[in-house]
């Protein structure tokens, strides 16, 4: 099967969550829009629902890949460096007129998520340790892999998970041998709505994002001045 | 150069990105948009070392079992020759890897159709100079470190040197961190008139904010591209001359036209040629 022939199975099961994103079928409004699916924030539902798809205000986009200037900043002005953070900006609606465009649309709100998920389906996704990822870093990010094991189990309850804005189920371990000890962080499942699946599919980390890496750097240089003042 | 349409392929176009910037990825996604235009490719999409999706993700992003790899990068060097291999496991011009035949192309900067792109964005910020009473400069960023990301610098000078079609009085390669400094530009220039056009992918933090400085019309590093108005001022009227600014050559949305002209090249060059296995 494509990854199309599966998006489209997955939604007849009654998937229509990913991440904040609601996934809502044309047909099923009121008054529906000339369109197959449109997309918009899981917390303004209800306002596109009760608009058929238009509701004032909202800017609306039948672009896919706008999803990545949409997705780009929170309301807040932040920068999304990673789009698994729980701030994605809402009043917005997206009038998307087929499953192909809809595929390329989730591809954008979460970069390569509904494909990684994918691979986890058919058993085919790698997941790099932390360790790798620390390995492989250059210039000034060399210097974070000189963290400990046990910083960077503290570094995951620090930054990581919900609490500290992610939304993404954590997969890599430290290395091959360790796992993440117990914690919000390492428990949550990647669903931040709360949904099942198959209603929703969790966002993936697979490995370590390059915010945590420049977080390692700083954690273990901490450690590296400790260590000189003891 | 026009290409034969590769309906059954993918193109991954591989870009740094940054962390911290947002202004960074964006002419990466404006030259995949471009592309995407055309309908050349099954699939294109944008990879990246610092942004989502990363080097090592590519794999799952696609189904196609041919894939070009073009690295958007200004030129040769630690990314092009060795991270980027390294990432997605080439050992070749193509390699075959998990079933899928790889082309890795040479990065956009070191294209000779790049001196087109430079041209033009000289003429788009100083339409009016005469151009033989100005000095076009070309800055990159430069290192001790390696040799080869300057090359492609040079390379272009020498281009636009010997072209004829707009005649500069001057064509100068210019540097961040090695000789000729950018900062020195107004005891190297020595006509009324200095165009300056950043040999850099994105409008990131050096051609938004350290260049300026260097340059001497900012007096303090500013806020990131997105936010300012920087290109928005030409001319500075700064030692007795007029100078006129350019945002990075690989804003340009026709480097669109280099990638797709260093897809051409490398089936010209490789089209016989075997490949590796693994």
């Amino acid at each position: 099967m494509t990854r199309i022939e599966i998006l489209q199975q997955l939604l007849d099961q009654g998937f229509h969550r990913i991440g904040q994103i609601e996934i809502l079928r044309a047909e099923s409004l009121a008054s529906p829009p000339p369109c197959a699916y449109l997309l918009c924030h899981e917390d303004d539902i209800e306002d596109v629902q009760n608009a058929s798809g238009q509701p004032s205000g909202f800017s609306e986009s039948s672009n896919p890949f706008d999803a990545r200037d949409i997705s780009t900043y929170a309301d807040d002005g932040e920068y999304r460096f990673t789009k698994g953070q729980i701030n994605l900006k809402r009043r917005w609606v997206m009038h998307l007129e087929d499953i192909t465009a809809l595929h390329e649309a989730i591809e954008n709100f979460y970069p390569s998520n509904f494909s990684l998920w994918l691979a986890q389906q058919r058993g085919t996704l790698e997941v790099q340790t932390l360790r790798d990822k620390l390995n492989r870093q250059t210039g000034m990010y060399r210097f974070a892999r000189s963290i400990s094991n046990e910083g960077a189990q503290r570094l995951v309850q620090r930054v990581c998970g919900p609490a500290h804005q992610c939304a993404k189920k954590i997969l890599w371990q430290i290395d091959a041998d360790t796992p993440l000890e117990d914690s919000e962080a390492s428990r949550f499942n990647g669903i931040g709505s709360g949904l099942a699946e198959p209603h929703a599919i969790p966002l993936l980390c697979r490995e370590a994002c390059n915010h945590f890496v420049a977080e390692c750097r700083k954690e273990s240089k901490k450690e590296f001045e400790a260590k000189a003042q003891a | 150069m026009p290409i034969t349409a590769k309906p059954q392929a993918a193109l991954f176009i591989a870009g740094h990105g940054s962390t911290e910037n947002p202004d960074s990825s964006v002419p990466y996604f404006d030259h995949a948009d471009e592309i995407r235009k055309r309908g050349l490719f099954a699939e294109v999409h944008c990879i990246f070392w610092k942004e989502e999706p990363s080097f090592r993700e590519a794999w799952y992003l696609t189904d196609c079992e041919e894939v070009y790899v073009v690295p958007d990068f200004i030129s040769e060097g630690y990314f092009t020759q060795d991270v980027i291999p390294r990432e997605l496991e080439l050992t070749g011009p193509t390699t075959t890897v998990r079933g899928k035949t790889i082309h890795y192309c040479a990065p956009v900067g070191v294209h000779p159709s790049m001196t087109q792109l430079l041209l033009r964005r000289a003429k788009e910020v100083a339409p009016d100079v005469d151009p033989t009473q100005t000095t076009l400069i070309i800055v990159g960023h430069g290192t001790n470190l390696n040799p080869n990301s300057t090359k492609a610098i040079k390379d272009q000078c020498n281009l636009l040197r010997l072209q004829t079609e707009i005649p500069y009085a001057a064509v100068l390669d210019t540097y961040m961190e090695e000789q000729p400094f950018i900062a020195d530009w107004h005891t190297l220039a020595e006509t009324p008139n200095v165009v300056v056009v950043p040999f850099f992918i994105s409008d990131g933090l050096h051609s938004y904010q350290d260049i300026p400085v260097l340059l001497g019309f900012e007096s303090e590093v500013g806020a990131a591209a997105s936010q300012r108005e920087v290109f928005r001022h030409n001319p500075h009227e700064l030692h007795g001359r007029k100078l006129y600014y350019s945002s990075a050559i690989g804003t340009e949305r026709l480097i669109a036209d280099v990638i797709l002209d260093q897809i051409h090249d490398f089936d010209q060059l490789h089209s016989n040629t075997t490949h590796d296995t693994h």
